[in-house]
């Protein structure tokens, strides 16, 4: 017996030898002894599956069974044990590093081995009296009832099998005026299937071109949002299972106006019947507009995405210099099926490295915004880098091609791709050249275009820089570019007629505005700049047809009214283009076209 | 140990009622029966019909094995001249109730057994649902494990399946051939959480 006790007092040795020679040794003389190594549910491993497991696995929510009780954890016990160890579960990607990650999942090696220890030595309940309160979670909205909440408006019927279905809900945004967000919850629809969703902010209603039937929403695993203004997205509104909604910092809420649709692209996986998925977002508005604009960088190489077949370490980088100072707040890194090691770092100016974020073991199904507890503070000059690995060899079992295929990159899951976002905040900067966001944005797009000469968006959205900076020439320059990549496009061809247009030349602009009509004949920003040009040649009656075609594609736009009005006048129908003057003024009390032009026809008519 | 040596004994002493023993023995054995959703005792392996056995085991709260729902409707039509395939549920707070609704919901035309005590289970060697367990026309053992490779592991499945155990294995029963492999492991939930 003597040795028995000795042996007990080391702990976790004893713990083996205890359970071995359990059938053989009475056990009174040393109870207490052993409880210091018998592992219980109540003391020990309620603690660990409350604040890691049970926000997901609960009713109502993504998991497929709860880990609320005793009961349900021992159901399910050398299961947890096993995911754990392999680290499948909680979900969580990144491996440790010194930038710390808000809300990490990350277990301790010493938690998953205190639940094998738990399943090894018989899954104890153990004394009552230590077991932790259940955890409480908000039922419903997690932030209190939304101020907008919106439903998609069809639902999609998830088939019970095939591949993972991606697909994009349109909702269209009922407000009648600019408001400020602070906080948008993503409801998902049934959250057991959601993989993981993105909400993303379309200002031009460009998403809607892809529905068959408005509502019905659009599939697709990549979508691109056209935007014509400098008004880039700054927020990363990300939900997968177990995210919390986010509230953005005081002095960076989100904008959003009237005419804006959200898109909600989703990621679900069939369950083995049918399911109807239809989600919901709630709006939570703030009462001050943004004082902080911050702005999200992407890194990516897409263009060198060309991996062959049976490859298994096919490397892709990106370096960009940073031209101001940002504080770094969150990092997106997205691959598809045959992203492989995955790690974003910084080069400071002192040469100083950090790493951003680093997964070793990519899986596209538990993809997810970070957000770092502390922003990153990185200087002017720093250098950010990607570096992702690719296996395209048949080792890698999520290989979408049998026999292993070449791959370039593209939209499809089964194509591959090479992104990094980075939510950064510019910092320090002189505010008298103005926002410095647009030194961002011009060094990204040149940056594009240096790594991509051939790719017609590269010119295009640097075109579009220098225009809204006023470099006009240039600018040209570049859609000329891009329109040579791309000769039919509507979108180029749109702005070279509005450059022309600004530049003072309307009749050169006219055969461009033509083209792009040609190309997407319902496109509002074209009639709108035709009637502009058609108007300059003081030919207002073709003028007012092409208003009135842009009041057709866009009704409630403020400026088109005035513009049809002014045309009507010039062409003496007065008291049509009262109305139009009118209803402009309706749509937007602050026009001052509609205001001035309202004012002259009232003197014309009483003079 | 008592039960089982009365019975014994009692063959000694009655001779005569040979028959009776063997129903004893049975007796003796309804401790581990499966039971349909009527709830009477069901044992699938010894119906009396010279089909092959397909056992398929299932949990409604492991989501691999619900995945697999298409999966396995699909196996038992392409086969149903040959085999006789059973659902069978192994956890014992599984109401037939919440079964019925579950076939409905995953539109499976099978029967499904309840297993509460692993009769079928230790028969089949079953470890994790999805399983399944395939018994040629003598009633012999001779498959066990994954229906095929869809998941590499817990939480990470490939686009689709590149080897079929579970149809090969049929495939083996029906044609007599010998199979390479009478048994791998399935991805999914340990059965012996359980018990």
């Amino acid at each position: 017996m003597r040795w028995l006790i000795w042996i007990l007092t080391l702990g976790l040795a004893a713990w083996a030898l205890e359970t071995a020679f359990a059938g053989g040794f009475p056990h009174q003389d040393h109870q207490a002894e052993a409880s210091e190594t018998q592992v219980t549910f109540n003391r020990d491993i309620a603690p660990v599956i409350f604040s890691s497991c049970a926000s997901c696995h609960r009713p109502g929510e993504a998991a497929p069974f709860s880990l609320l009780t005793y009961e349900d954890v021992k159901k399910h016990a050398r299961q947890i044990a096993e995911v754990t160890h392999t680290r499948n579960m909680p979900p969580w990607l990144p491996e440790p590093q010194d930038l710390k990650f808000a809300d990490e999942m990350r277990l301790t090696a010493a938690q998953i081995d205190l639940i094998q220890k738990w399943v090894d030595q018989g899954e104890l309940e153990g004394d009552p009296a230590n077991r932790p309160q259940q955890p409480k979670f908000v039922e419903g909205w997690r932030l209190g009832t939304p101020d907008l909440i919106l439903k998609a408006e069809k639902p999609l019927v998830l088939p019970p099998e095939g591949t993972d279905t991606y697909w994009n809900f349109i909702f269209r945004l009922p407000i009648q005026e600019t408001h400020w967000v602070k906080a948008i919850e993503i409801r998902p629809g049934d959250k057991r299937f959601v993989h993981h969703a993105n909400l993303m902010v379309d200002r031009e209603a460009s998403s809607r071109r892809r529905e068959t039937t408005p509502g019905a929403g659009f599939g697709g695993m990549e979508i691109r949002i056209e935007s014509q203004m400098f008004d880039p997205d700054s927020h990363l509104l990300f939900w997968k299972p177990g995210t919390v909604p986010y509230t953005e910092p005081e002095g960076m809420e989100l904008r959003l106006d009237k005419g804006t649709d959200l898109i909600l692209n989703t990621h679900l996986q069939p369950s083995g019947k049918t399911e109807v998925i239809q989600p919901s977002i709630g709006i939570y508005f703030s009462s001050h507009p943004a004082t902080k604009l911050p702005m999200l960088l992407q890194l990516e190489d897409d263009a060198k995405l060309d991996i062959p077949a049976g490859e298994s370490d096919f490397v892709v980088t990106d370096d960009f210099t940073l031209p101001v100072d940002v504080d770094l707040l969150a990092i997106y890194p997205h691959a598809h099926y045959l992203g492989k090691d995955i790690q974003a770092f910084a080069t400071l100016p002192d040469g100083e490295k950090k790493t951003l974020i680093h997964i070793s073991h990519w899986n596209l199904n538990w993809q997810a915004v970070y957000r770092y507890t502390e922003p990153v503070v990185l200087p002017k000059g720093t250098i950010v880098s990607l570096r992702y690995v690719y296996d395209n060899s048949e080792a890698n079992p999520l290989n979408p091609n049998r026999p292993p295929a070449r791959v370039k990159s593209g939209n499809r899951s089964s194509d591959e791709m090479c992104h990094l976002w980075l939510q950064v905040l510019p910092v320090n900067f002189d505010a008298a050249p103005g926002d410095p966001r647009m030194l961002l944005q011009e060094a990204l797009a040149q940056h594009e275009v240096e790594k991509n000469p051939a790719d017609f968006e590269a010119h295009y959205n640097l075109a579009a820089m220098l225009q809204a900076k006023g470099k006009l020439d240039r600018a040209m320059d570049e859609y000329q570019a891009a329109l040579r990549l791309r000769p039919g496009d509507a979108v180029a061809n749109n702005a070279i007629g509005s450059v022309l247009l600004a530049e003072g030349h309307p009749e050169q602009a006219g055969p461009f505005l033509e083209a792009a009509l040609k190309a997407r004949p319902d496109y509002f920003d074209a009639h709108y700049n035709f009637g502009n040009v058609l108007a300059a040649q003081d030919n207002f009656e073709d003028a007012s047809t092409q208003f009135v075609l842009a009041l057709q594609a866009r009704p409630d736009d403020a400026n088109t009214e005035a513009n049809l009005g002014s045309a009507l006048a010039e062409m003496g129908k007065i008291s049509e283009a009262k109305g139009h003057f009118e209803r402009a003024l309706q749509l937007d009390p602050s026009n001052a076209l509609a205001k001035e032009n309202l004012a002259e026809l009232r003197r014309t008519m009483n003079r | 140990m008592g039960r089982g040596r009365f019975v014994f004994r009692g063959c000694i002493f009655l001779a005569g009622i040979f028959f009776a023993c063997l129903g004893c023995g049975a007796l003796a054995q309804t401790q581990q029966t499966a039971f349909d959703l009527d709830g009477k005792p069901s044992d699938p392996l010894a119906q009396a019909s010279s089909k092959i056995v397909v056992l398929v085991f299932l949990r409604q709260d492991c989501p691999v094995s619900s995945r697999y729902a298409p999966v396995i409707q699909k196996i038992s039509e392409r086969y149903q001249h040959d085999a006789s395939f059973f659902l069978v549920y192994p956890d014992k707070t599984e109401s037939a109730q919440r079964i019925r609704k579950y076939l409905a919901d995953y539109g499976y035309h099978l029967p499904a057994l309840r297993d509460p005590e692993h009769a079928l289970v230790k028969s089949a060697l079953a470890e994790i649902t999805p399983e399944a367990a395939v018994f040629n026309r003598e009633g012999k053992l001779i498959y066990h494990g994954r229906i095929d490779n869809w998941y590499v592991e817990f939480g990470r499945s490939r686009p689709a399946p590149t080897t079929h155990e579970l149809s090969d294995a049929i495939g083996a029963a029906i044609s007599g051939k010998p199979l390479a492999n009478g048994g791998v492991k399935g991805v999914g939930c340990y059965i012996s959480d359980l018990e």
